[in-house]
């Protein structure tokens, strides 16, 4: 086993400072771009820009990208359903946060 | 190494269809899919089915396993019969799931390692992103911090062998950072072949649970307990937040669930998130003859119905 310290310098919080364009964001989430486009077309994704070769990824982009990825190839959930688990999953997490507040009173 | 019975893993007997082994592959996949499950396990169980399923699912892989024989039982001590899969010849179809498959000592002792085959070229490749998950305190959010992470990588060596490699980065964790968020570590990730770019590592930001502070997006919750002569008659207070002491003025007639909003002293990003104080109500317990009569004395003085607004106004 090796050990390796490495210092990092260049890091940047995604969500602020980094606007992916549609190819990093595939690279990143270990996708196709017609997935991609697929997503932003259901309205799963909301880049800013036209046309795919102008998008631009912010926000929780990553996160629901990745997401996606996991559900279309792990339980096989087409575009509609993708669209459908990525909604509830965020409700969920909304409600779920607001009941560890009011329980921990 | 211990035999795995992948009919039991997807709870389907030796005779079922390929129809019923995805039925019952899909139904348990929900059900611990480390993305919608809250199950401890979820993310172990999710990886024997997913490797359960990657032979069932396969006619060719299928018929090679049941070829063994039913004598086994999970968890056996296991090494595969000689020349066990003769006659079978594996086309080599990748095994679906997106990730790079990473099946245990028993699969791989079946049906070999599979590794992602990149056709050799001579066209510079960029190096594959990696994800990993980071948890820090919340304080951390509101100062900035340094900490050293370690990872453990796993790759093959030339023989094909797996080694794991254990890599500490030192990172710089940006104030204002919020649950969820992704940082980019540009060049950090796998190495690109033919001299391409390195990949980048990105990390998702977490925080630490906190006996006192609950975070929500860029806010912050504290719950703050009262007696109840403080919330009626109003206080001044001194209260730990995460950046430190604050003087806390709490009004008269303050009752319980009531929340003061603290602008901007919720989690630093831009716009900086508020700090809400919920204010609760402690009732402090009458043990002693005084404090027996202190309550008699309050009972006397207030006209109070505690259940004035409950229905049908019992008494």
């Amino acid at each position: 086993m090796s050990n390796l310290a490495v210092t990092v310098l260049n890091e940047k919080i995604v969500e602020e400072e980094v606007h992916l364009t549609l190819m990093d964001l595939c690279h990143a989430c270990h996708t196709s771009e017609d997935h991609v486009i697929s997503w932003v077309y259901e309205g799963v994704l909301k880049p800013i820009g036209e046309t795919p070769a102008n998008w631009r990824f912010t926000g929780p982009s990553m996160r629901r990208a990745r997401l996606a990825a996991s559900l279309t190839y792990d339980l096989e959930i087409n575009l509609p359903g993708i669209a459908l688990a990525l909604d509830l999953l965020d409700e969920i997490h909304v409600l779920q946060a607001r009941l560890k507040r009011v329980s921990a009173r | 190494m211990k035999f795995k019975d992948y009919y039991e893993t997807v709870g389907v007997p030796r005779s079922a269809t390929q129809d019923e082994i995805k039925q019952a592959y899909r139904k348990l996949a929900r059900k611990f899919h480390p993305d919608v499950s809250k199950d401890p396990n979820a993310e172990a169980r999710f990886k024997e089915l997913g490797e359960a399923y990657a032979v069932l699912k396969d006619p060719e892989k299928r018929t090679a396993y049941d070829q063994m024989g039913n004598q086994w039982k999970s968890g056996q001590e296991f090494q595969p019969p000689p020349d066990w899969n003769t006659g079978f010849e594996f086309s080599g179809r990748d095994f679906g799931s997106g990730a790079e498959a990473d099946h245990s000592d028993f699969f791989e002792a079946l049906f070999g390692r599979q590794t992602r085959q990149h056709n050799r070229t001579d066209t510079p490749v960029r190096g594959s992103d990696h994800h990993a998950k980071v948890l820090i305190d919340l304080k951390d959010a509101y100062s900035g911090a340094k900490r050293t992470i370690s990872l453990r990588v796993p790759a093959l060596d030339s023989q094909g062998h797996v080694t794991v490699s254990d890599r500490k980065l030192d990172v710089n964790i940006p104030k204002g950072i919020r649950s969820g968020q992704h940082l980019r570590l540009a060049g950090q990730g796998s190495p690109g072949s033919v001299e391409g770019p390195s990949g980048d590592l990105y990390l998702e930001i977490g925080f630490n649970s906190d006996p006192q502070f609950h975070v929500d997006g860029r806010d912050v919750y504290l719950n703050l307990p009262l007696a109840p002569w403080e919330a009626a008659l109003g206080c001044s207070l001194t209260v730990p937040l995460p950046e430190g002491l604050v003087q806390l003025t709490v009004p008269e007639k303050s009752a319980a669930g009531c929340q003061l909003r603290l602008k901007g002293k919720g989690i630093p990003c831009i716009p900086p998130g508020d700090l809400y104080v919920v204010l609760e109500i402690a009732l402090p317990p009458a043990n002693t003859e005084s404090e027996k009569n202190a309550y008699q004395a309050m009972a006397k003085a207030f006209d109070f119905n505690a259940r004035a607004q409950t229905k049908g106004n019992p008494v």
